[in-house]
């Protein structure tokens, strides 16, 4: 037994206390009665030490149970049996397979569970090895053992998943896990080196652990030569009926070859399509007057006939037909460029919306109610029994999105917030000057895509803000363009300038159009989630506009226990097909597919896997360092198992008797008045 | 020889509070402690009590008219009574205190139990000496009065009186004194039986009268073991008998602090009885009452 944490263990120190307290005389509760108590004097002390213990099991009881407590925290540890012994001549061999997607083509998996056997075969009788999957993440089957049945057992039950493998990623990861090794080691590659494989920055393939460590690459490359395949790389839906899948082709002659992509629509079969194609390269499949329904609809696009990698031969997709939301916009004039401005960006989001123009003087209060938000084109001209309606509508969980058209310029305080507002910035001549942008706040959901907003320019109105406000977009300190403020259970965007373009640009750049779509999902609480994912991704829970939720896989298995459905969760998509998540806010359907990069069969070149060869070998060789073996040294740490559940279980077992055992001599009568 | 010791040893047996306390009638036990503690005596010519003639003297109200000598109104006309040796003319008046306080007793016998005995032993060892006895029993206030008297039978009513008597309320000596002034002109012995969990002063202004009015007084200090020396390992919490407060005391305060000043009390009521011409006797009501029994005779002869 070990104590990883001795500090803890000066918990022990108070093993005292109970000892002290049990000397302890604490004022008497039972009456005595006596002749007189003329003569006696109350004892100034009322609790003080005696000689005598009280109460020894009692006593003992508490000790225990703070001598356990101490010993739980300092986490005893049982080792298990040793693990491998290391010499000066042991060879560590670090088998590293790939695991990753493209090594599920036809054979390449099985060729990499031979060359790993072949590896085990060939390793010295005092050498060791340790093994290692390699795609997403890297995941450890073994440590390092001389165990060969053991580690063969392990390479035959080994299976391909749907991964990305990078090795650069790989090469980050296997520098924690070897970095404790004592012995020499070659680190075995078996994989097949695909070229989308490789690290971004090339010295992110070379191991850290290897300066001043003799290291040798060895590379098993599986790949099947010019391995040809055909993949469907996207799936979109054009004018809400026309489903457009995008194929790709590797490898291929140039000959032209006949393909059929099959649509599936919600599991079932609605269109086939035959496509010729010779050669690399994109082509296009187009499933046309397709009809979709209402929701979120799957979409499953295969193809034929089949190749080396059928797992990327189905793309998935969702596709979202529900009908456009209705958004209320209060103007003064139906027909202004501002309410057309709007109109256009909002009907043209993809979400789908559909502006409902009413003139304030005609509005009736009472029918917010059916909006989850609205737009007011200039809120300088609302009314004060407006005002009053829309505080109700925001502060019962309504939002709205108001403008400064040319009403509010004229205005000291602004309605609805009772900002204090001062007219717009002027130059040296008087005139209001347009500025800007030069400050966005791109952790806000409506600003994550912020390319655009710095060639607005715009004159804009000078609130003074309170500490609850949140400016989203500013030209300067004293100039919000954007504001939020969050309002009971409501929320109120402000923009400082006008929705038509007298005031600024911002309606007639392009911006304004995504800047719309993200206002309209924001407001109306609309699912952030992206619905187009491919494995290796997380599912980012907090983003479906709630903390709790449930998520089923495509195999129909809930992901989430009935503890983690109460907190946000970063799920991690390991499969393809449909994940289904259920959240406060709604239903959402994610469609996840393989990375792409795996379709992409072209191999790393000879002169690259050289190079990356003799990067690490010389970098080991310049180090000219000779590794110094502790003899009497382990491969790696033995297995530790923790105790201090066991200790937790004596706790409470004591801490039962030490309540029952106190009762018992303090006479703890229950059950009566 | 080896007999006579033998009954003596059974006789002071006898006078230990214990053994006494089951007995059930005060009277028996009055009678088992004078007995015993005249056969102690030895026949002693000091304080014998022979019944050999001495003098006639004349019948004052109270006298038992049993001892008239009616040869003598025969030839006189007058009331003589005989007086024999020992005999003093004189009359025992008890006051026995019966405050709570007296309730007291840590070894099975209460300070006010032992009190009613000894004011018993007192009144039968009087009334073989044919004095007139009387008891007053007391608490705050007056609970029981019988005037001295020597008559047959009035030996019977003070131990009807004392057995009767139950400790309650607390101590006054104010009222007893003021009666006891009021209603006993004569001459005469006082015996005062208490605790004394008083102000010295008080029992001085309230004795000392009786003292300047001729009256002899003594005074029993009756005090429990457990007062006069008291043992215990823990903190108690201690509860007045007579006025309910409750003070919690360790046992190092009760083992030096408390007896440094319940000796103090003692010395400042010997001192007080000394200021008024009376005795004192400390009484610990775990012992026998021979040493009582001792006192009064000595007082006796003393004042007599």
């Amino acid at each position: 037994m070990g104590l990883i944490t001795p500090l803890f263990l000066l918990g022990l120190i108070g093993l005292g206390l109970p000892w002290w307290l049990h000397r302890l005389e604490t004022q008497a509760t039972e009456r005595e009665r006596f002749s007189t108590t003329r003569f006696l004097e109350a004892t100034r002390k009322r609790v003080h030490v005696r000689r005598k213990l009280k109460f020894l099991l009692l006593m003992a009881l508490r000790m225990a149970l703070l001598a356990i407590l101490a010993l739980a925290f300092a986490r005893p540890i049982l080792f298990d049996e040793p693990a491998a012994a290391v010499t000066a001549d042991t060879t560590h061999h670090v088998i590293v397979i790939d695991t990753s997607l493209s090594m599920r083509a036809d054979g390449s998996f099985a060729a990499a569970q031979a060359q790993a056997n072949d590896i085990l075969a060939a390793m010295g009788s005092d050498d060791i090895a340790s093994l290692y999957a390699a795609s997403g993440t890297v995941r450890t089957l073994s440590g390092p053992t001389a165990d060969r049945d053991a580690l063969r057992a392990l390479v035959a039950g080994l299976a391909p998943d749907k991964g990305h493998l990078d090795y650069g990623t790989m090469i980050s990861a296997l520098d924690g896990l070897i970095a404790q090794s004592q012995a020499n080691f070659v680190l075995h590659l078996v994989s097949d080196f695909q070229q989308n494989a490789t690290a971004v920055r090339f010295a992110d393939m070379i191991p850290d652990v290897i300066n001043g460590r003799p290291l040798t690459l060895d590379v098993r490359n599986v790949a099947m030569p010019a391995r040809a395949n055909v993949a469907v790389a996207s799936v979109l839906v054009e004018s809400r009926d026309t489903v457009v899948a995008t194929l790709q082709a590797w490898n291929q002659s140039d000959e032209a070859r006949d393909y059929t992509a099959t649509l599936r629509v919600n599991g079932e079969e609605v269109q086939r399509q035959n496509v010729s194609h010779g050669g690399n390269g994109l082509f296009v499949a187009r499933f046309p007057d397709i009809e979709f329904a209402e929701g979120d609809n799957r979409l499953d696009v295969s193809l034929s006939p089949g190749d080396a990698l059928p797992d990327d031969d189905t793309r998935h997709a969702v596709f979202d037909n529900s009908p456009p939301a209705p958004v209320l916009l209060l103007t003064e004039d139906p027909a202004s460029l501002g309410v057309t401005y709007v109109s256009a960006a909002l009907e043209t989001a993809p979400r789908g919306y559909e502006v409902e123009a009413m003139n304030l003087a005609d509005f009736d209060p009472r029918v917010m109610q059916r909006y989850p938000w609205l737009v007011i084109e200039d809120i300088g001209s609302v009314s004060g029994t407006l005002e009053g309606a829309l505080r109700d509508y925001v502060q019962g969980g309504g939002s709205v999105f108001a403008a400064s058209g040319p009403r509010t310029q004229g205005l000291s305080a602004l309605p609805l917030l009772g900002y204090a507002l001062q007219g717009p910035q002027v130059g040296n001549d008087g005139r209001a000057l347009h500025l800007g942008i030069t400050r966005i706040d791109s952790s806000h959901p409506i600003l994550r895509e912020s390319a655009g907003w710095t060639n607005i320019n715009a004159r804009v109105l000078r609130p003074t803000l309170g500490p609850d406000d949140r400016v989203l977009i500013a030209q300067n300190a004293d100039n919000p363009v954007l504001v939020e403020r969050s309002l009971g259970a409501g929320r109120v965007l402000l923009l400082t300038t006008a929705l038509d373009n007298s005031s600024s640009d911002l309606p007639v750049k392009p911006v304004f159009v995504s800047f719309m779509a993200e206002v309209a999902r924001y407001l109306s609480n609309e699912q952030l989630l992206s619905k187009d994912q491919v494995v290796g991704g997380y599912l980012q829970l907090s983003q479906t506009g709630g903390a709790s939720g449930q998520v089923v896989d495509p195999d129909g298995e809930n992901l989430l226990s009935l503890q983690d459905t109460t907190r946000s969760q970063d799920v991690p998509l390991n499969k393809t097909g449909y994940y289904q998540v259920y959240t406060p806010g709604g239903e959402v359907l994610v469609a996840v597919n393989a990375d792409p990069r795996e379709s992409d069969p072209s191999p790393m070149s000879e002169q690259a896997l050289q190079n990356w060869q003799s990067s690490v070998s010389g970098t080991a060789a310049n180090a000219n360092t000779t590794l110094v073996v502790d003899p009497l040294s382990r491969e790696a740490e033995p297995d530790a198992i923790e105790i201090w559940r066991i200790f937790l279980i004596l706790l409470v077992l004591l801490a039962l008797a030490e309540s029952l055992l106190g009762n018992r001599y303090l006479n703890v009568k229950t059950g009566s008045l | 020889m080896a007999v006579a010791a033998k009954a003596s040893n059974n006789a002071f047996h006898l006078l230990d509070p214990k053994v006494l306390a089951s007995l059930a009638n005060l009277e028996l036990v009055a009678k088992a402690v004078v007995e015993g503690f005249v056969i102690g005596l030895h026949r002693s010519p000091k304080f014998g009590f022979s019944q050999e003639f001495v003098e006639y003297r004349a019948y004052g109200e109270g006298d038992d008219p049993r001892y008239i000598d009616w040869n003598v109104f025969a030839r006189t006309g007058k009331t003589y009574i005989k007086r024999f040796l020992g005999e003093t003319n004189s009359h025992l008046m008890l006051m026995l205190d019966a405050s709570a306080s007296m309730g007291f007793g840590s070894g099975g016998v209460t300070k006010l139990q032992v009190g009613k005995m000894l004011a018993a032993s007192l009144a039968y060892m009087a009334s073989r000496q044919h004095d007139a006895v009387g008891v007053m029993v007391f608490a705050d206030e007056i609970l029981e009065y019988r005037p001295p008297a020597s008559r047959s039978g009035s030996l019977q009513g003070v131990i009807h009186t004392l057995e009767r008597t139950e400790a309650r309320q607390g101590t006054a000596f104010d009222k007893p004194m003021t009666r006891f002034q009021e209603h006993i002109k004569r001459r005469g012995l006082v015996a005062v039986i208490s605790d004394f969990y008083c102000d010295t002063e008080e029992l001085l202004d309230n004795v000392r009268p009786l003292a300047m009015g001729g009256q002899d007084v003594i005074l029993f200090h009756l005090l429990d073991p457990a007062e006069l020396a008291p043992d215990i390992k823990e903190s108690t919490l201690y509860e007045d008998m007579e006025t309910g407060q409750a003070v919690e005391v360790s046992p190092l305060f009760m083992k030096k602090d408390y007896r440094e000043r319940i000796q103090a009390h003692i010395a400042a009521i010997q001192y007080a009885a000394r200021g008024m011409n009376a005795d004192h006797v400390l009484i610990n009501t775990g012992e026998p009452l021979e040493r009582a029994l001792h006192s009064y005779l000595t007082f006796r002869e003393k004042r007599g």
